[in-house]
């Protein structure tokens, strides 16, 4: 039997889901590069950038938990179109690579396990893959349907 | 007055250029969403502290001083591009309910700042000892709320549909 999905018959739950989601994705990459920017030397500087992660790594993570899944939501609207899009696949791609890259390299740079010069460049890494997850997610709207 | 000001505007040529790119305007709203991610956290950051829920060991006074130039500049950025998706498109913006509802927010956002500049952006001592005051929370609340609001605000512009008889070149 075919179920409609009901994100997809009412006109206002998309643009609240994707309200939600940039909320959602703002908290997590901004409070991630408040850690990156302290690893490569501006923001707050009083605290170390151990320090900043650990207060603000459970806002980060629940920024991440609802943009994840306010993302599942808006992708069951018109998987298709989705998983036929390749700039959403660069996204899941960036997606994962950051989120492997933020529990494993990106931790033992916040602890100071590695040269301050390998931080900075594990910050910039950082930086740079959370950014093209936000232009992957614009792109989406841009770039033709089909992986043609 | 306005409106052929904002005609002329959206018809200079480097905006005429940017609304008919297939690449660059969307390119320009993902620095947008970029900074706005940057500029929010920052927010948050000093309202967590302002609230008492995060970097309880050092003072609000400290982290709104830190963060002072470092909003300033994510800020500066957020609306640069901004303004760029804005004056391509300025008349049909002009005439966007939830831009209207955006501007007037941000008007909101400058009251904020001047009516809790005294006693809470600008107090050097704001709670070196205890919990943070009734103010500081008040202030944070209120800037969560607003900007919560623009965020939303800024998505539903693009959800309106675009007038006809516009004077795009």
């Amino acid at each position: 039997m075919w179920i409609e999905n009901p994100l997809s018959t009412s006109p206002t739950a998309f643009p609240i889901l994707e309200c939600i989601h940039i909320a959602g994705f703002g908290l997590s990459i901004g409070m991630t590069a408040l850690v990156d920017f302290r690893l490569l030397g501006f923001g707050l500087q009083k605290q170390t950038a151990a320090e900043i992660a650990r207060a603000f790594d459970g806002w980060m993570l629940a920024g991440l938990i609802v943009a994840v899944f306010s993302g599942l939501l808006l992708f069951s609207t018109d998987p298709d179109m989705y998983y036929l899009n390749w700039s959403f696949l660069i996204k899941m791609a960036c997606l994962l690579l950051a989120i492997a890259f933020n529990y494993t390299i990106h931790r033992r740079a916040v602890a100071a396990r590695i040269s301050p010069a390998a931080a900075r460049l594990v910050a910039c890494i950082s930086l740079a893959l959370w950014i093209l997850v936000i232009f992957g997610g614009i792109f989406i709207a841009v770039v033709r349907p089909g992986l043609t | 007055m306005l409106i052929s000001f904002l005609i002329w505007l959206q018809n200079l040529k480097p905006l005429v250029d940017l609304r008919s790119s297939a690449y660059v305007y969307p390119v320009v709203l993902a620095l947008h969403l970029s900074a706005i991610s940057l500029f929010g956290a920052m927010i948050v950051a000093t309202d967590l502290r302002l609230l008492g829920w995060a970097l309880r060991d050092g003072s609000s006074a400290d982290v709104i001083r830190r963060m002072r130039w470092p909003k300033r500049i994510g800020f500066l950025l957020a609306a640069t591009c901004g303004f760029l998706l804005f004056s391509s498109k300025a008349e049909e913006y002009f005439y966007n309910p939830f831009f209207r509802i955006k501007i007037s927010l941000f008007m909101l956002v400058a009251v904020h700042a001047l009516v809790f500049r005294k006693s809470v952006y600008r107090d050097p001592d704001l709670d070196l000892t205890s919990e943070p005051p009734l103010r500081a929370r008040l202030a944070a609340s209120l800037s969560l709320v607003l900007w919560l609001s623009i965020l939303c605000a800024g998505r539903y512009i693009g959800y309106v549909e675009g007038r006809s008889g516009m004077h795009f070149k």
